[in-house]
Protein backbone atom coordinates (compact mmCIF):
# COMPACT_ATOMS: atom_id res chain seq x y z
CA UNK A 1 0.00 0.00 0.00
CA UNK A 2 2.17 2.94 -1.01
CA UNK A 3 2.40 6.06 -3.25
CA UNK A 4 4.52 5.60 -5.96
CA UNK A 5 7.94 8.07 -5.86
CA UNK A 6 6.26 10.05 -8.53
CA UNK A 7 2.80 10.93 -6.44
CA UNK A 8 5.33 12.15 -3.37
CA UNK A 9 7.70 14.30 -5.46
CA UNK A 10 4.98 15.41 -7.24
CA UNK A 11 3.34 16.63 -4.67
CA UNK A 12 6.32 17.78 -3.02
CA UNK A 13 7.31 19.98 -6.31
CA UNK A 14 3.07 21.35 -5.80
CA UNK A 15 3.80 22.45 -2.42
CA UNK A 16 7.00 23.90 -2.76
CA UNK A 17 5.83 26.49 -5.68
CA UNK A 18 2.49 26.98 -3.37
CA UNK A 19 4.92 27.90 -0.73
CA UNK A 20 7.77 30.02 -2.42
CA UNK A 21 6.68 31.40 -5.97
CA UNK A 22 4.38 34.55 -4.35
CA UNK A 23 3.15 34.73 -8.47
CA UNK A 24 6.45 34.58 -9.63
CA UNK A 25 7.78 31.76 -11.35
CA UNK A 26 10.17 29.27 -9.83
CA UNK A 27 13.40 27.42 -11.60
CA UNK A 28 13.38 23.64 -11.43
CA UNK A 29 17.03 23.68 -10.22
CA UNK A 30 15.53 25.88 -7.52
CA UNK A 31 12.70 23.31 -6.54
CA UNK A 32 15.10 20.70 -6.74
CA UNK A 33 17.79 21.91 -4.43
CA UNK A 34 15.07 23.20 -1.88
CA UNK A 35 13.42 19.73 -2.23
CA UNK A 36 16.75 17.24 -2.99
CA UNK A 37 15.11 16.21 -5.84
CA UNK A 38 17.07 15.47 -9.48
CA UNK A 39 16.31 18.32 -12.24
CA UNK A 40 16.01 15.57 -14.60
CA UNK A 41 13.16 13.60 -12.37
CA UNK A 42 11.23 16.59 -11.89
CA UNK A 43 11.18 17.33 -15.31
CA UNK A 44 9.48 13.93 -15.48
CA UNK A 45 7.20 15.07 -12.79
CA UNK A 46 6.31 18.85 -14.03
CA UNK A 47 5.36 17.23 -17.60
CA UNK A 48 2.49 15.25 -15.75
CA UNK A 49 1.57 18.61 -13.81
CA UNK A 50 1.50 20.58 -16.77
CA UNK A 51 -0.52 18.25 -18.83
CA UNK A 52 -3.35 17.90 -16.20
CA UNK A 53 -3.21 21.74 -15.71
CA UNK A 54 -1.83 22.44 -12.83
CA UNK A 55 1.28 24.24 -13.52
CA UNK A 56 2.06 26.80 -16.62
CA UNK A 57 5.67 27.26 -17.66
CA UNK A 58 7.99 29.93 -18.99
CA UNK A 59 10.93 29.81 -20.84
CA UNK A 60 13.91 32.13 -20.66
CA UNK A 61 16.25 33.16 -18.29
CA UNK A 62 13.65 34.41 -15.71
CA UNK A 63 11.24 31.16 -16.85
CA UNK A 64 10.28 28.04 -14.48
CA UNK A 65 6.71 26.88 -13.14
CA UNK A 66 4.09 28.79 -11.48
CA UNK A 67 0.71 27.41 -10.09
CA UNK A 68 -2.59 28.06 -12.72
CA UNK A 69 -4.95 28.63 -9.38
CA UNK A 70 -4.89 29.68 -6.32
CA UNK A 71 -3.18 26.54 -3.60
CA UNK A 72 -6.46 26.91 -1.67
CA UNK A 73 -8.47 26.31 -4.71
CA UNK A 74 -5.97 22.58 -5.59
CA UNK A 75 -6.81 19.47 -3.57
CA UNK A 76 -4.16 17.03 -2.90
CA UNK A 77 -6.54 14.69 -3.91
CA UNK A 78 -6.34 15.95 -7.77
CA UNK A 79 -2.49 16.33 -7.71
CA UNK A 80 -2.48 12.88 -6.74
CA UNK A 81 -4.99 11.36 -8.91
CA UNK A 82 -2.94 13.15 -11.54
CA UNK A 83 -0.07 11.89 -11.23
CA UNK A 84 -0.71 8.20 -9.58
CA UNK A 85 -4.13 7.25 -11.57
CA UNK A 86 -7.54 6.31 -9.55
CA UNK A 87 -6.35 5.69 -5.48
CA UNK A 88 -7.62 2.11 -5.50
CA UNK A 89 -6.17 0.24 -2.71
CA UNK A 90 -6.89 -3.15 -4.80
CA UNK A 91 -6.21 -3.40 -8.73
CA UNK A 92 -9.31 -4.81 -10.15
CA UNK A 93 -8.97 -8.45 -11.43
CA UNK A 94 -11.03 -8.91 -14.44
CA UNK A 95 -11.01 -12.94 -13.52
CA UNK A 96 -15.07 -12.72 -14.64
CA UNK A 97 -17.55 -13.80 -12.14
CA UNK A 98 -16.89 -12.98 -8.60
CA UNK A 99 -17.03 -15.23 -5.84
CA UNK A 100 -19.72 -14.00 -2.81
CA UNK A 101 -16.56 -13.65 -1.12
CA UNK A 102 -14.95 -11.49 -3.48
CA UNK A 103 -17.96 -9.41 -3.91
CA UNK A 104 -18.74 -9.21 0.05
CA UNK A 105 -14.88 -8.11 0.26
CA UNK A 106 -14.72 -5.52 -2.83
CA UNK A 107 -18.12 -3.43 -1.21
CA UNK A 108 -17.38 -4.22 2.56
CA UNK A 109 -13.48 -3.32 2.76
CA UNK A 110 -11.96 -2.47 0.10
CA UNK A 111 -14.47 0.15 -1.68
CA UNK A 112 -14.76 1.63 1.38
CA UNK A 113 -10.95 1.56 2.16
CA UNK A 114 -11.15 3.65 -1.03
CA UNK A 115 -13.61 6.21 -0.25
CA UNK A 116 -11.75 6.66 3.09
CA UNK A 117 -8.27 7.17 1.19
CA UNK A 118 -9.47 9.71 -1.62
CA UNK A 119 -12.04 11.42 1.35
CA UNK A 120 -8.82 12.23 3.29
CA UNK A 121 -6.93 13.29 0.53
CA UNK A 122 -9.87 15.50 -0.99
CA UNK A 123 -10.64 17.26 2.03
CA UNK A 124 -6.77 18.32 2.50
CA UNK A 125 -5.45 21.77 0.03
CA UNK A 126 -2.22 22.43 -1.25
CA UNK A 127 -2.91 25.92 0.56
CA UNK A 128 -3.33 23.71 4.33
CA UNK A 129 -0.30 22.04 3.42
CA UNK A 130 1.58 24.82 2.80
CA UNK A 131 0.41 26.29 5.94
CA UNK A 132 2.19 23.17 7.84
CA UNK A 133 5.22 23.30 5.92
CA UNK A 134 5.40 27.22 6.65
CA UNK A 135 4.82 26.57 10.34
CA UNK A 136 7.29 23.17 10.70
CA UNK A 137 9.87 25.34 8.88
CA UNK A 138 9.78 28.53 11.08
CA UNK A 139 8.84 30.30 7.40
CA UNK A 140 5.66 32.33 9.38
CA UNK A 141 8.15 34.71 11.51
CA UNK A 142 9.75 35.65 8.49
CA UNK A 143 6.82 36.18 6.01
CA UNK A 144 5.91 38.93 8.44
CA UNK A 145 8.90 40.93 8.44
CA UNK A 146 8.49 41.43 4.70
CA UNK B 1 -1.23 2.48 -2.65
CA UNK B 2 -2.09 -1.40 -2.75
CA UNK B 3 -2.91 -4.10 -0.70
CA UNK B 4 -1.35 -7.19 -2.51
CA UNK B 5 -2.31 -10.30 -2.92
CA UNK B 6 -1.35 -11.89 -0.07
CA UNK B 7 -3.83 -9.15 2.02
CA UNK B 8 -6.48 -10.16 -0.11
CA UNK B 9 -6.54 -14.03 -0.22
CA UNK B 10 -5.64 -13.85 3.02
CA UNK B 11 -8.76 -11.99 4.26
CA UNK B 12 -10.66 -14.51 1.60
CA UNK B 13 -9.00 -17.42 2.95
CA UNK B 14 -10.26 -16.19 6.94
CA UNK B 15 -13.56 -16.00 5.71
CA UNK B 16 -13.57 -19.14 3.96
CA UNK B 17 -12.70 -20.68 6.90
CA UNK B 18 -14.70 -19.05 9.18
CA UNK B 19 -18.08 -19.37 6.87
CA UNK B 20 -16.97 -23.46 7.39
CA UNK B 21 -16.47 -23.56 11.18
CA UNK B 22 -15.18 -21.39 13.97
CA UNK B 23 -15.71 -24.61 16.67
CA UNK B 24 -13.05 -27.42 14.50
CA UNK B 25 -10.13 -27.41 12.74
CA UNK B 26 -10.89 -27.24 8.65
CA UNK B 27 -8.72 -28.67 6.47
CA UNK B 28 -6.29 -26.01 4.27
CA UNK B 29 -7.92 -28.15 0.90
CA UNK B 30 -10.89 -27.87 1.99
CA UNK B 31 -10.91 -23.95 2.17
CA UNK B 32 -8.69 -23.43 -1.07
CA UNK B 33 -10.73 -25.68 -3.20
CA UNK B 34 -14.02 -23.75 -2.47
CA UNK B 35 -12.71 -20.43 -2.76
CA UNK B 36 -10.62 -21.23 -6.09
CA UNK B 37 -7.08 -20.51 -4.32
CA UNK B 38 -3.70 -22.21 -4.43
CA UNK B 39 -3.45 -24.36 -1.84
CA UNK B 40 0.36 -23.62 -1.62
CA UNK B 41 0.11 -19.73 -1.64
CA UNK B 42 -2.42 -20.07 1.37
CA UNK B 43 -0.46 -22.29 3.13
CA UNK B 44 2.34 -19.40 3.09
CA UNK B 45 -0.32 -16.66 4.74
CA UNK B 46 -1.41 -18.93 7.12
CA UNK B 47 1.92 -19.55 8.42
CA UNK B 48 2.20 -16.12 8.71
CA UNK B 49 -1.22 -15.64 10.25
CA UNK B 50 -0.51 -18.79 12.67
CA UNK B 51 2.96 -16.48 13.70
CA UNK B 52 0.40 -13.16 14.19
CA UNK B 53 -1.29 -15.27 16.31
CA UNK B 54 -4.56 -15.32 14.62
CA UNK B 55 -4.86 -18.93 13.16
CA UNK B 56 -3.79 -22.15 15.39
CA UNK B 57 -3.13 -25.26 13.58
CA UNK B 58 -4.36 -28.99 14.41
CA UNK B 59 -2.24 -31.50 13.57
CA UNK B 60 -3.37 -35.08 12.24
CA UNK B 61 -6.15 -36.98 10.36
CA UNK B 62 -8.67 -34.80 11.37
CA UNK B 63 -6.69 -31.90 11.83
CA UNK B 64 -6.43 -28.31 9.68
CA UNK B 65 -6.86 -24.71 10.75
CA UNK B 66 -8.62 -22.94 13.21
CA UNK B 67 -9.52 -19.42 14.32
CA UNK B 68 -7.85 -18.62 17.64
CA UNK B 69 -10.48 -16.71 18.75
CA UNK B 70 -13.96 -15.39 17.75
CA UNK B 71 -14.23 -14.02 14.50
CA UNK B 72 -15.82 -10.64 16.27
CA UNK B 73 -12.73 -10.18 17.85
CA UNK B 74 -9.99 -10.58 14.75
CA UNK B 75 -10.19 -6.80 12.99
CA UNK B 76 -8.99 -6.84 9.37
CA UNK B 77 -6.27 -4.40 10.49
CA UNK B 78 -5.11 -7.54 11.88
CA UNK B 79 -5.22 -9.69 9.74
CA UNK B 80 -3.93 -7.05 6.81
CA UNK B 81 -0.59 -6.39 8.82
CA UNK B 82 -0.09 -9.87 9.83
CA UNK B 83 0.32 -10.44 5.79
CA UNK B 84 0.98 -7.01 4.64
CA UNK B 85 2.73 -4.96 7.46
CA UNK B 86 1.56 -1.85 8.22
CA UNK B 87 -0.93 -0.22 6.12
CA UNK B 88 1.28 3.15 5.13
CA UNK B 89 0.97 5.15 1.83
CA UNK B 90 4.35 6.05 2.44
CA UNK B 91 7.65 4.08 3.98
CA UNK B 92 8.97 7.02 6.21
CA UNK B 93 6.19 7.16 8.67
CA UNK B 94 5.88 3.73 9.17
CA UNK B 95 7.49 3.01 13.24
CA UNK B 96 10.38 0.75 12.47
CA UNK B 97 11.59 2.61 9.20
CA UNK B 98 15.19 2.10 8.87
CA UNK B 99 15.79 4.69 5.87
CA UNK B 100 13.81 8.39 6.74
CA UNK B 101 15.13 11.12 4.61
CA UNK B 102 17.18 13.52 5.95
CA UNK B 103 14.10 16.13 5.73
CA UNK B 104 11.87 14.30 8.21
CA UNK B 105 11.33 16.68 10.81
CA UNK B 106 10.48 19.40 8.58
CA UNK B 107 8.06 17.30 5.52
CA UNK B 108 4.88 18.74 5.72
CA UNK B 109 3.97 15.90 3.37
CA UNK B 110 4.50 13.42 6.12
CA UNK B 111 1.96 15.41 7.72
CA UNK B 112 -0.70 14.23 5.13
CA UNK B 113 0.32 10.71 4.98
CA UNK B 114 0.12 10.53 8.68
CA UNK B 115 -3.20 11.59 8.36
CA UNK B 116 -4.60 9.46 5.73
CA UNK B 117 -2.61 6.62 7.60
CA UNK B 118 -4.34 6.78 10.96
CA UNK B 119 -7.97 7.52 8.73
CA UNK B 120 -7.23 3.84 7.15
CA UNK B 121 -6.22 2.37 10.56
CA UNK B 122 -9.09 3.29 12.08
CA UNK B 123 -11.59 2.07 9.26
CA UNK B 124 -9.85 -1.15 8.86
CA UNK B 125 -10.06 -1.41 12.77
CA UNK B 126 -13.41 -1.29 12.88
CA UNK B 127 -14.24 -3.86 10.48
CA UNK B 128 -14.13 -7.73 12.05
CA UNK B 129 -13.88 -11.12 10.32
CA UNK B 130 -17.71 -11.46 12.45
CA UNK B 131 -18.75 -8.60 9.79
CA UNK B 132 -17.61 -9.91 7.06
CA UNK B 133 -19.39 -12.94 7.27
CA UNK B 134 -22.47 -11.93 8.09
CA UNK B 135 -21.93 -10.02 4.99
CA UNK B 136 -21.16 -12.25 3.08
CA UNK B 137 -24.78 -13.92 4.36
CA UNK B 138 -26.36 -10.31 2.90
CA UNK B 139 -24.74 -10.34 -0.09
CA UNK B 140 -25.88 -13.99 -1.07
CA UNK B 141 -29.31 -13.16 -0.21
CA UNK B 142 -29.32 -9.75 -2.45
CA UNK B 143 -27.40 -12.07 -5.38
CA UNK B 144 -29.41 -14.86 -5.38
CA UNK B 145 -33.12 -13.72 -4.19
CA UNK B 146 -34.92 -17.00 -5.29
CA UNK B 147 -32.03 -19.25 -3.74
CA UNK B 148 -34.32 -21.22 -0.88
CA UNK B 149 -32.14 -23.53 1.47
Amino acid sequence: MKISTKGRYGLRAMLDLAVFSDGEHVSLSCIAERQRISVNYLEQVFSSLRKAGFVKSIKGAQGGYALTEEPSEISVGSILRALEGELAVVDKRDSGRKSLIQLCLNEFVWERMNDCLNEVVDSITLEDLACDYRRINGLDAIMYHI
Amino acid sequence: MKISTRGQYGLEALIGLALKSTSTPVSLKSITSDCGLSESYILQIFLMLKKAGILTSVRGAQGGYMLSREPSQISVRQVLEAVEGPLAPVSCIVDDCNDPCGRYKMCAARLLWEKVKKRMDSLVDSITLADLVENVYAVDARENPDYSI
